[in-house]
């Protein structure tokens, strides 16, 4: 479904990544691991199209796509739930829910669409009036989440969406994701928190100052030195 | 007493036509962060297009906007694509240097084409007057008073509740977001302007019967406007109208009780007198 070849981005023509090769296949549930400013957060956004490819290609569905505005991505149903939720704080959670949704393709199925989202998060359903700015940061989670899923996602990004949360809610959150996983939606899961992205992720890629230092199933990533040292920065 | 209700009435009517005046800036510089300095001058330039459409066809100011609206809006949309957004992103003085500058020239240039006598564009409503009791309204103060507000609540419905108008605020709360939505940022950023430039031939239409202009008056109107988009805390919708009432009567109760330069001071006295009390405008969080 996806395939990054010898990817290098960066901001202002310095490159933060460096020749990124990695595949996801329809349906996979893959964690991107590394310690804080490996690089995560910039991956994902050159996947989005924030952040613009100094050289090689990101290929989705057989397409290159790297040179497509972030707009055709979102059309395309490459969406990112964006590290710190980056909800819209002074609207309210029905206004997030229609904005995830504002893009040509998925703008038409906006009805059902907020239905499903609200079956799989009644709390939204409950306070749809409510300002996103008041909620919690646990409920602006689930917001960031749902908005995501209005885009018709997919290919769905998280990035670090267990930061800053209690562990209850973390586990909530997870279970969520397993379920989405479960419907056969396609999830690269960006995360520091290595042992539970081990949990979750069967496959994982594990970023080291901008490039790969270790990818495989969770066992192998999990039992290499290399993971350890990518995250001490040894 | 008389005197008292007639400065209310004229500040009032006058009033909710500064507020659309600011509503447009507002709405700029809540998705752009641009400050158009050269808002007032395209106020003239909306103004000397209906005297110009006067002149050639005996156009009446109210239906002149037929061609000067749309007229302006492509001129808004075409000044931020080429002027406005090569700036954006630099230092904030920069776009500030930009649009005087773009003032001068606005301002030369309708002085090159019209001349620098006062000039004055009839219209049909222009001497009709409205007695209320002792209070003399004078009919186009009375168009004005409605239709900018009508068109404030219009913009208000569109803001809540049309994609476009969510796509503005989404912006406006966060751009980055916004973008990964799928909402075309830069096109956000364009229509805005080009929307607030448009909304001026609106107001430089209302504002225009029996008021005499030149090409000069521009930035009084920009001042103006300045003043009410602070008082309303630069985005806050409900603030800025109430702010444009605010100035407005002031400058009524300013000219009216008030001999000369002090009477024409007094909406800045207001101002600095509001903003001492309350930094951050007459906002209040939940009015957005
Ligand atoms: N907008 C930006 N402009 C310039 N440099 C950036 C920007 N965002 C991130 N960086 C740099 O890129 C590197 C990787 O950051 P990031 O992708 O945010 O890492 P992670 O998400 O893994 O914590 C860091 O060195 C960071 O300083
Ligand atoms: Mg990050």
């Amino acid at each position: 479904m996806l395939e990054i070849d010898n990817l290098v981005a960066g901001y202002g023509g310095v490159p933060v990544l460096r020749d990124i090769n990695a595949k996801m296949a329809a349906g996979e549930i893959v964690g991107l691991l590394g310690a804080n400013n490996a690089g995560k957060t910039t991956l994902i956004n050159a996947l989005s199209g924030m952040v613009k490819p100094i050289s090689g290609r990101i290929l989705f569905l057989g397409e290159d796509i790297s040179k497509l505005t972030p707009q055709a991505r979102v059309e395309l149903g490459i969406v990112q739930v964006p590290e710190g939720r980056l909800v819209f704080p002074e609207m309210s959670i029905r206004e997030n829910l229609l904005l995830g949704g504002i893009n040509a393709h998925a703008r038409k199925h906006r009805p059902q669409q907020m239905e499903k989202v609200i079956g799989l998060f009644p709390r939204l359903g409950e306070r749809l009036t409510q300002s996103a700015g008041s909620l919690s940061g646990g409920e602006q989670q689930m917001l960031a989440i749902g908005r995501g899923l209005m885009a018709e996602a997919k290919l769905l990004m998280l990035d670090e969406p267990s930061l800053g949360l209690s562990p209850l809610f973390v586990q909530y959150i997870f279970e969520i994701i397993d379920k989405l996983h479960a419907d056969g939606l396609t999830i690269l899961l960006v995360e520091q928190n290595l042992n539970l992205t081990l949990r979750h992720a069967k496959r994982c890629y594990v970023l080291e100052r901008g490039q790969v230092a270790v990818e495989g199933d969770a066992e192998t990533v999990k039992n290499d030195p290399r993971t350890r040292s990518a995250y001490l920065g040894l | 007493m008389t005197e008292l209700y007639q400065a209310l009435a004229q500040g009032l009517l006058i009033g909710a036509t500064y507020g659309l005046l600011a509503l447009g800036m507002g709405l700029v510089y809540g998705v752009s962060g641009v400050v158009n300095f050269s808002h007032g001058d395209f106020i003239s330039l909306g103004m000397f297009m209906c005297l110009a459409l006067y002149s050639a066809f005996a156009m009446d100011p109210y239906v002149s906007i037929i061609i000067t609206v749309p007229l302006m809006i492509a001129i808004g949309a075409l000044v931020y694509i080429f002027l406005i957004r090569p700036m954006v992103g630099h230092q904030f003085l920069m776009v500030v240097q930009l649009t005087l500058g773009l003032s001068l020239v606005l301002q030369n240039g309708i002085l090159m084409v019209f001349g620098g006598e006062p000039a004055r564009t009839p219209s049909f409503v222009e001497s009709k007057l409205i007695i209320l009791g002792d209070v003399v309204l004078r009919v186009p103060h009375i168009v004005a008073f409605v239709v900018s507000f009508a068109l404030a609540i219009g913009l208000y419905i569109m803001l809540r509740s049309t994609d476009f108008g969510r796509s503005i605020r989404a912006v406006h709360q966060n751009a980055h977001a916004a973008a990964l939505m799928g909402i075309n940022v830069g096109r956000v950023q364009v229509l805005t302007f080009a929307l607030g430039i448009g909304i001026l031939a609106l107001a430089a239409a209302l504002l225009l019967p029996g008021t005499p202009i030149q090409p000069t008056q521009g930035l009084r109107y920009t001042v103006i406007t300045l003043l009410v988009v602070v008082l309303g805390g630069m985005t806050n919708f409900v603030g800025i109208m109430l702010g444009g009432l605010i100035i407005g009567i002031a400058e009524a109760f300013g000219t009216i009780y008030l001999d000369g330069p002090i009477g024409l001071l007094l909406p800045y006295i207001i101002f600095v007198a509001i903003m001492l009390f309350l930094p951050k405008g007459l906002t209040w969080s939940s009015a957005r």
